[in-house]
């Protein structure tokens, strides 16, 4: 049996995978389409992104499902789809998978609130995760990465789902600085999200999305206080801005943004990557700086 | 009656999200026969206020936002037969119409500002998501609106805040609205870029932000 993600990050830093969306809207992809039909409609550009982030030095991608839950499908019409679509995400994937590397399910919220605030119910919120969970699973993924999560509720809503396949699951939530310290939209704090997703069976945690590569170094930092497992950080390339020609350009340069990686990793970060804004070409200047990376193996 | 002690009550239902109490304090107040703008002025609005203090200091995030906005909301659905009846509206700030840009379904953002900006005494008209430019702009026109307020959550979708500009222009309408961006990818400079004329970074601001422009408007 191949060993696991997890063994790898206990004898060195692994890279993830940068953004997805970006590269998929740079392939044509046009608003307000479903990202993950794109599994089914254009799975060959799907798996060119996969192949370049591999290529780049990435130990493991995120596959094409991060909309993946039935819930957020259905604000596309496709629920119905959704074993479908998560099965074709994790497949794709693992077909760009080079011998050494790994592939990781992505799950993302489901856009819409727990009661009081909304109207779902936590039993709601787990069967769609689990049900979204199990097609990763038999589409061929190593392990499961609940991202992007601004509810601690939702995400341990999302964590009981995926523990019922047996593969390891890898929890980040998104967390903003305010006054008092880092808390997530909903108030959560570091400590608190950290501890409960712990106690609920994750194998790594940390932090992804809303801060640059800078800003992380802090969060990682006090995240390293709160729990003994791997840690994750996944940064945004700064804040998005349309330049002249109307494109999308983000305010952390690539140089910028890896310089602070070191940093990342002496803060305690063991699993690294990148989120909105970040490219193959940040993920390949990154693997450069890992000893013991893909890149510099 | 203890009108002090009352409008405190009041204040500290909407602070604490207390929608029953908010609502029964205000039945109170209509059957005391209280001049009922009164009443929201010195006892809902310091309420509203001071929430956005709370969520301004890192003590108060989204959970008890909504919460205190559906106060407010309680609160102002007790007062309303009564206002309308003595022929007194409360003073509302200005009419806003609201929505999520085309092409972008994410409105957690959007309803939260539109709440905010209701229970702030604004007359708020909620369009939704996926609101095409068209419809942002025949709806302002309709219920003569003061401000169009538009949300893009993407980077892909921010772009149509500045082509709603365009539209408004292109129509000869963009002085008669006042258009405030929103959103994740949105900033003061995309706001300065897109031609529209304010951004705020959070529900909070955007009130703030709208009450300032409509006391310049006025």
């Amino acid at each position: 049996m191949r060993p696991a993600l997890l063994d790898l990050a206990r004898q060195r830093t692994v890279l993830l995978d940068g953004g997805l969306g970006t590269e998929l809207m740079a392939l044509g992809m046009s608003l307000g389409e479903c990202p993950e039909a794109w599994n089914v409609l254009r799975p060959d550009d799907v798996k060119s992104i996969h192949r370049a982030y591999f290529e780049a030095g990435a130990d493991a991608v995120s596959t094409n499902s991060f909309g993946g839950s039935r819930i957020k499908l259905a604000s596309h019409g496709l629920e119905a789809r959704a074993a479908e679509l998560n099965r074709a995400a994790a497949r794709l994937a693992r077909e760009a998978a080079p011998p050494g590397t790994w592939v990781a399910g992505s799950i993302g919220p489901t856009g819409k609130f727990l009661k009081p605030q909304g109207e779902f119910t936590e039993a709601e919120f787990e069967s769609a995760f689990a049900a979204q969970s199990s097609a990763l699973a038999e589409g061929g993924a190593d392990v499961l990465i609940i991202e992007t999560q601004y509810d601690l509720r939702e995400a341990l809503c999302a964590l009981r789902g995926a523990r019922l396949t047996s593969l390891p699951v890898f929890v980040t939530m998104t967390f903003n600085a305010v006054p008092r310290g880092y808390f997530t939209l909903m108030g959560d704090s570091v400590a608190r999200a950290l501890k409960e997703l712990e106690k609920e069976g994750a194998s790594a945690v940390g932090a992804n999305c809303s801060l640059n590569s800078e800003q992380m170094v802090g969060l990682v930092a006090a995240m390293r206080g709160e729990t003994g497992l791997p840690l994750i950080a996944q940064a945004n390339a700064g804040q998005p801005a349309v330049g002249e020609d109307g494109r999308v350009v983000y305010s952390q340069s690539l140089a910028d943004y890896v310089r602070f990686v070191p940093g990342l990793i002496r803060a305690g970060a063991g699993i690294v990557g990148g989120c909105c804004g970040t490219s193959p070409a940040f993920i390949k200047a990154m693997a450069e700086l890992i000893p013991g990376s893909r890149r510099r193996a | 009656m203890n009108k002090d002690g009352l409008y405190a009550d009041m204040k500290q239902a909407i602070v604490e999200g207390d929608g029953a109490k908010a609502g029964r304090l205000a039945g109170e107040a209509v059957r005391a026969g209280l001049a009922l703008p009164e009443v929201v002025e010195k006892g809902y609005v310091p309420g509203i206020q001071k929430v956005g203090e709370l969520w301004e200091a890192g003590e108060y995030f989204l959970p008890e936002l909504i919460a205190s906005a559906e106060a407010m909301k309680a609160a102002m659905a007790a007062l309303e037969p009564g206002l309308r009846q003595s022929g007194v509206r409360a003073a509302t700030c200005g009419k806003v119409v609201i929505g999520t840009i085309e092409g972008d379904i994410h409105d957690i953002g959007k309803n939260l500002v539109a709440a905010m900006l209701q229970a702030g005494g604004f007359e708020v008209h909620d369009l939704g998501a996926d609101v095409k430019l068209e419809r942002f702009i025949d709806k302002a026109e309709a219920v003569g609106a003061d401000f169009i307020c538009v949300s893009a959550l993407l980077t892909t979708t921010m772009v149509n805040q500045k082509r709603l500009v365009a539209l408004l222009r292109e129509r000869n309408l963009r002085d008669k609205y006042t258009v405030l961006v929103g959103g994740a990818p949105a900033s003061r400079k995309w706001a300065e870029e897109a031609g529209a004329d304010g951004y705020a970074e959070n529900a909070v601001a955007a009130v703030k932000l709208a009450k300032d422009l409509a006391s310049r408007r006025a």
